[in-house]
């Protein structure tokens, strides 16, 4: 047997040899280009963003570049974004839920389920710039229209005061981008609760809504949080579906009637101008978005890994 | 339901609350806790199907001006022209001509949509991210998937996990900051000079001043200050321009009936920085769900080539072949998100509506079309052009997900 092992190889087994390692080291060389890449992008946005960001940032409303503490800050921008990823929770969040409960829990003789599934899963997957489109048709077009011709009994029905791009279209973007993930989430940490939790609580003579709402439910609470979060985390970094419905003003607004501020708008609109002070701005917006995103993302992981741990 | 057809039973609503408390599914009220729930959440559910409808009938509608009176013209047409257009009247030998006041005499040309530029500016800057992002990104599932040091294999992951969670107008930044100065003075002259020919100068010398002094207000003094100017080497070597690629470099151009032929001016917000951003923003995601498709290979697949003398690559290879469907449906995510990517590609790809073969010319995509000129659009037919772009970028993304779900679903289950 040694005398095989010791067989020189033969010119095709130093080519396959080598082959396998040139493949390896060039898989290798692509994982560390990944990771080179992140650390490139998140390095300098930090590096970029740490230097323009200051409490000015969140203090500060922006100012026109000439006045005094010219770009100002973004605290318009913070505060709508909290607004509108609030309004867009209201709505998402509980129908995401809801969905997650019927998939899981209400799925077994049901024809609904699959399709339901399914869509959830094509819908997670719509490019957010259509959404932004269809909150335009549905929430922005019309009002525009009946501020002209709703006019009975000599009296202007004006729906919404400004008739135009409002936050309510902007939340509705919102939220239509957060259900599919909210629901896909919702039902994955409920199958992950024990059939015999169920069970149980049928035996002691529990309904299926007490089953559902007072065993299932709490007992996946912590990663129905998480995946709340995540989804969260998503829609605060959107950007598109807020172009056509929110579009974003420079002036603190709290009522989602009117044009509506967001930080991405925000950045989006500066990054894009060609003022130093208002491009420093947006360095220091993203690297807040980024940083929030992350803490989602770190608070996420460690909160699955400690449930693992405890399972197990 | 046959609960909900007795009447509402008094005795036991005056039976003693604790001990003898009537289970809600005995309660005959006309809308138990349970009707409701699933009322509730079998409602949601069907909202989820209303969604994707109501997605695609208003968008139908709202486009159907457009749809009726281009038809299928619009996908094969390039002429995008929102406004019309006062061009001055020629003769055949290409003269302008006048009226009897000394006018230019013009005429008007009515507005015009069709999607091929854009379509094709979608097609070619996925189709570059794609090219740069299966390699990397399969590679890189192979190493995070067999790499045995744990240790490092989990941070890994949460790295391209986080990486596929940063919003894309961070990309975008970085893309319009970064990348695309650096591709305009640095890599595309580079990829000019090999393309089109020319003189490379290698230059192995040391040109430098060196000065050993200090200037202080209390000492001033020099110890010593000379160049140290030394060739190592110097030589020149030529390349002779590639024939056939001189499209990448230059353009046709008609200006006032003259044809001229320029260089494409490199600007670095072109088709290339947007294929480069595309492909660095869908890296995680092939990544990340390939690392799990290759991980749920059954593991005898493996001990199976390795037991028959196979090595890393060998084994590999064959469970990238097994897998190789539900790979397949990774890459398609990995298209849709390239397709729909709307911010990034919209701050670096230069928004210029042509189709052009060259990488270094700036070009538009679906999404960056929609996001320049939707909220700016004052006619009903410019909005209505843009919402069927909106619906056939919608329709694409439907298509490529409806595939990529069932490859990867119907391989897990």
């Amino acid at each position: 047997m040694s005398s095989i092992l010791k067989q020189p190889l033969t010119a095709y087994q130093k080519w396959l040899r080598a082959k396998s390692w040139a493949m390896r080291s060039l898989c290798m060389a692509f994982t560390a280009g990944i990771v080179g890449v992140l650390l490139l992008i998140t390095g300098y946005l930090t590096s970029i963003g740490a230097k323009s960001l200051s409490w000015d940032f969140f203090t500060r409303l922006p100012i026109p570049i000439g006045m005094d503490h010219a770009p100002g800050g973004m605290a318009n921008a913070v505060v709508g974004t909290i607004i509108l990823v609030a309004l867009a929770s209201v709505i998402g969040v509980p129908m995401g839920l809801l969905t997650g409960i019927y998939l899981s829990e209400y799925s077994a003789f049901s024809k609904l389920a699959a399709p339901v599934r399914f869509i959830a899963d094509v819908l997670a997957g719509v490019p957010s710039i259509v959404v932004g489109i269809l909150g335009y048709e549905l929430l922005v077009a019309p009002w525009s229209y009946w501020n002209g011709h709703l006019n009975l009994f000599g009296h202007d029905w004006r729906l919404l005061p400004n008739g135009n791009y409002n936050g309510y279209a902007g939340a509705f973007g919102l939220a239509f981008i957060m259900v599919p993930i909210v629901s896909r989430t919702t039902e994955e940490m409920l199958r992950l609760v024990p059939q015999s939790y169920r069970e149980a609580s049928i035996a002691l003579g529990a309904t299926k809504a007490r089953t559902i709402l007072s065993v299932v439910v709490p007992s996946a609470t912590g990663s129905l949080v998480t995946g709340v979060m995540l989804a969260i985390a998503r829609v605060a970094g959107e950007t598109a579906p807020l172009l056509f419905t929110a579009l974003g003003t420079r002036l603190m607004n709290m009522d989602p009637a009117r044009p509506f501020p967001s930080l991405t708008a925000q950045i989006f609109e500066y990054a894009s101008g060609p003022v130093k002070e208002q491009r420093e701005l947006a360095w220091a917006g993203i690297l807040v978005l980024i940083a929030l995103i992350f803490i989602l993302n770190l608070a996420v992981r460690l909160a699955t890994r400690s449930k693992h741990a405890a399972g197990h | 339901m046959q609960s909900e057809s007795l009447p509402p039973s008094r005795t036991e609503t005056n039976a003693p609350a604790a001990i003898s408390k009537p289970l809600p599914m005995a309660a005959g009220r006309l809308l138990s806790g349970d009707t409701l729930l699933k009322g509730a959440s079998t409602t949601a559910a069907v909202g989820i199907l209303v969604m994707l409808v109501a997605l695609v009938i208003v968008l139908s509608i709202s486009a159907w001006p457009a749809v009726h009176k281009f038809g299928l013209h619009f996908l094969s047409s390039t002429d995008w022209r929102p406004n019309e257009l006062e061009v001055p009247v020629r003769d055949a030998a290409g003269h302008l001509q006048l009226d009897s006041d000394g006018e230019t005499v013009t005429t008007t040309i009515a507005p015009s949509f069709g999607a091929l530029a854009v379509i094709w500016g979608t097609v070619i800057s996925s189709l570059i991210a794609l090219v740069i992002a299966i390699p990397v990104s399969f590679g890189a599932a192979l190493v995070l998937v067999r790499m045995s040091w744990r240790k490092l294999s989990a941070p890994l992951s949460f790295l391209i996990e986080f990486l596929a969670a940063i919003p894309s107008l961070a990309y975008g930044l970085w893309g319009l900051f970064v990348l695309a100065p650096f591709l305009q003075n640095v890599v595309e002259p580079f990829i000019a000079k090999l393309i089109g020919g020319g003189t490379w100068v290698v230059d192995l010398s040391i040109h430098r001043l060196v000065d050993l002094s200090i200037h202080q207000s209390w000492l001033d003094f020099t110890l010593a200050k000379f160049t140290l100017d030394f060739t190592v080497g110097k030589f020149s070597f030529d390349t002779p321009q590639i024939p056939g690629l001189g499209f990448m470099l230059h353009e046709t151009l008609s200006v006032n009936g003259n044809t001229i032929v320029r260089e494409i001016p490199k600007t670095g917000r072109d088709m290339l920085c947007g294929g480069l951003v595309l492909a660095i923003m869908i890296l995680p995601i092939i990544t990340a769900i390939s690392r799990d498709v290759l991980r749920a290979i059954p593991r005898a697949q493996i001990e199976g080539t390795q037991a028959l003398g196979a090595n890393w690559w060998q084994s590999s290879f064959e469970m990238l072949r097994y897998g190789k469907a539900a790979l397949f449906g990774a890459v398609m995510l990995g298209l849709a998100r390239a397709t729909g990517e709307t911010m990034a590609i919209t701050m670096v790809i230069g928004n210029n509506n042509q189709i052009s073969g060259s990488l270094f010319s700036p070009s538009q995509t679906m999404s960056s079309l929609l996001a320049n000129e939707f909220a700016e659009a004052n006619t009903d037919m410019h909005r209505a052009a843009l919402t069927e772009v909106a619906l056939v970028l919608l329709i694409m993304s439907l298509l490529f997900n409806i595939v990529a779900r069932k490859l990867v679903v119907g391989r897990n289950k």
